[in-house]
């Protein structure tokens, strides 16, 4: 094939390789997005995400939302100010979904036998889909980031309840009260990852009582309106350094 | 283009491969198998496991079995390692090839951590319930917080049937019956599935459209406003209001269908009772030892007085689950594991019976292929050069005393 025939001759066929030239960077983003994030989410998230007897009130409601409002900041910075597209978020929890549907289907359950009603990844969509709309409406990072990363950590815990309430049924076990999410962690032996490393439960909020989830999702709101601006300087600057033209 | 086209392509590969790198990456630990290489000292002067029965050597799925045992919290617990005060009894499997039905010290049930105190003897069980079939090296093992994992001894036992077969069920405290091996599975997967499917519906209404260098132009021509028309504007505030109330309603939902939920129990388990351990009426005084490189040997010189009322001789020399023993004196009938035990592994220069009020000094050697095989010889290259283990006295009766020793150990080398 000659150079020439390369070349872009009618307006038809520009239309044509702009298209492909978009489900190509997409299907790039998605994948690159993929790899950075869940090695981060792995990282910085980890047990909390793996295991059902970590998903607690306090710390996995604290802790998810922080560490995972990173790369949809950062992209946002990216897409949005660029392109104007409006999915940078929920490309990106996305693309953390599938990664960690693979390892844990692939690893967890068909390598080492861990059933996947007990190491499922926590849903990250709903927080995504909102900070992508707060976005578009507000055209603002900082409406975003303020309301957009409050909403992402207050939504997460309610998103994530249908799917772990029913661990929450208390079971008594030879004389012990405890939650079938803590009999699973029990049951299913890590030899890795022995019971006092399990961060559950602990924390300040005591005098909370009962109301500790929502204490502890407005915390979490809170510290990711502060990620949300830091990783949004992150997308710009990346997104400055002539990346995409580079390519 | 074509060029910017290739490139592109190959970046994408380049990332595929990344992502599948990144996906593989993580596999929860699954073998136990780092016996071995655990530094001796850490298996000499820790926990002693002894008296350890594994009720089986073949198990159908479905079918239980037990490890029993006592463990010695050695009093010369060493300075480099964390006291055993938040310590968890594991099992080294590999991975979920039982499931642990249940764990108990001192007759207490321990799905928690614990607190142990040293110089403390403890008894402990674990009952498996087998769920994958294959041959299967399953230790003994205490998790202990700043130490690391003490695995104890390990045996072969073969779980036969198919996995397939295996069902895990549990009775709620609301009278439910559930099988925690599916439970909340289809639940798990049907929110996962409506809820990626959600976002993927948000980004193909975006992709439809063309995307990036059109929307580029656009925006660096200064005209980034016309790429949101008021009907994106609509959608989207569709898309945050559905989500909004499906988060709520389901939410509502799922405390109508569960109203009784706890939240996850954790927390440190104290007042763990150990075994009275009866008093001991012989007293032992290394007086040397030295290891024997090239014989595999190790020799120790004892002085021992009998203060009891029967007469007494030694049986055998328990160090890091090895086995030493004067089949004379006693012999093992528990199908203790072979690799770990040396039925006529103890040789005592003067084994006859020691009367009461008498003292006496004896060479004591234990040799076996398992110093090496066990890297306990590895222990003279460490920076504390001492040995420890444990030495079981029997009188004619067959009444047993333990008695524990601890000493610097000297190698030679010819
Ligand atoms: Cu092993």
């Amino acid at each position: 094939m000659s150079a020439s025939q390369s070349a872009v001759r009618s307006r038809a066929e520009a239309v044509k390789v702009s298209r492909t030239f978009d489900w190509l960077i997409l299907f790039t983003l998605f994948f690159v997005v993929l790899g950075g994030y869940h090695i981060h989410y792995m990282l910085t998230g980890g047990d909390w995400d793996f295991w059902t007897d970590w998903k607690d009130r306090r710390l996995w409601v604290t802790v998810a939302p922080i560490v995972s409002i990173t790369f949809p900041a950062a992209v946002q910075a990216c897409l949005w100010w660029r392109y104007r597209l409006p999915f940078g978020a929920v490309v990106c929890v996305l693309g953390l979904l599938l990664g960690e549907w693979i390892n844990r289907y692939l690893n967890f359950w068909g390598w080492t036998y861990f059933p996947v009603n007990f190491c499922f990844p926590s849903n990250l969509v709903p927080g995504a889909i909102l900070l992508d709309v707060v976005l578009l409406m507000s055209n603002s990072f900082v409406a975003t980031a303020v309301v957009g990363g409050l909403t992402y950590g207050l939504i997460f815990y309610p998103g994530n309840w249908p799917i772990i309430a029913p661990l929450h049924v208390p079971v008594e076990y030879n004389g012990m009260m405890m939650t079938i999410a803590d009999l699973q962690g029990y049951h299913y032996v890590r030899t890795g990852t022995p019971e006092y490393i399990r961060m559950v439960e602990k924390g300040t909020l005591r005098t909370f009582g009962k109301d500790v989830a929502p204490v502890s999702a407005f915390f979490s709101g809170f510290v990711s309106i502060l990620i949300y601006f830091l990783w949004h300087f992150f997308g710009k600057w990346f997104a400055s350094t002539k990346f995409v033209e580079s390519v | 283009m074509k060029i910017i086209k290739d490139k592109v392509a190959k970046l994408s590969f380049v990332a595929l491969l990344i992502t599948i790198t990144a996906a593989m990456f993580y596999t929860p630990t699954a073998s136990a198998h780092g016996e071995k290489s655990k530094a001796a000292f850490m298996r000499m002067r820790t926990i002693h496991w002894f008296d350890l029965n594994w009720s089986k050597e073949e198990v159908a799925v479905n079918d239980t079995m037990t490890i029993s045992g006592k463990f010695f919290v050695f009093s010369g617990w060493p300075e480099t390692v964390d006291k055993p005060e938040i310590s968890f009894l594991n099992i080294g499997i590999p991975g979920p090839v039982f499931i642990r039905a249940g764990s108990w010290i001192g007759g207490q049930l321990v799905p928690r951590s614990v607190s142990l105190e040293l110089g403390e003897t403890y008894e402990f069980k674990v009952l498996l319930k087998a769920r994958r079939p294959g041959d299967w090296h399953v230790h003994t093992m205490l998790n202990v917080k700043g130490g690391g994992p003490i695995i104890g001894p390990g045996k072969w036992v073969t779980v036969t049937g198919s996995m397939s077969d295996f069902r895990n069920p549990v009775t709620t405290l609301t009278g439910e019956t559930v099988d925690l091996e599916s439970y909340n599975l289809s639940n798990v997967y049907f929110w996962h599935a409506f809820w990626y499917g959600l976002g993927l519906l948000w980004v193909v209404y975006w992709a439809r459209k063309p995307m990036f260098v059109p929307r580029s132009i656009a925006v660096e021509a200064g005209k980034a406003d016309t790429l949101i028309s008021p009907v994106d504007k609509k959608v989207a505030m569709a898309f945050g209001a559905g989500v909004i109330a499906i988060v709520a309603i389901s939410m509502g939902q799922s405390n109508e269908q569960y109203p009784v939920t706890t939240p996850l129990q954790a927390g440190l388990l104290r007042g763990i009772k150990s075994i009275e351990m009866p008093a001991t009426s012989i007293a032992v005084k290394v007086e040397d030892a030295t290891y024997r490189v090239p014989g595999r040997a190790m020799q120790m010189t004892l002085t021992i007085t009998n203060n009891g009322d029967s007469p007494i001789r030694l049986g055998e020399f328990n160090t890091a689950g090895v086995r030493f023993l004067d089949s004379a004196v006693a012999q093992d009938e528990t199908g203790y594991p072979d690799d770990l035990l040396a039925e006529e592994g103890l040789t005592v220069s003067d084994n006859s019976a020691l009367a009461p009020g008498q003292t006496r000094t004896v060479q004591v050697t234990a040799s076996d292929a398992a110093w090496e095989v066990y890297r306990l010889a590895d222990l003279i290259y460490d920076p504390d050069s001492r040995f420890a283990g444990l030495l079981f006295f029997y009188d004619a009766a067959g009444n047993r005393q333990l008695i524990t020793i601890d000493a610097p150990l000297i190698p030679t080398f010819i």
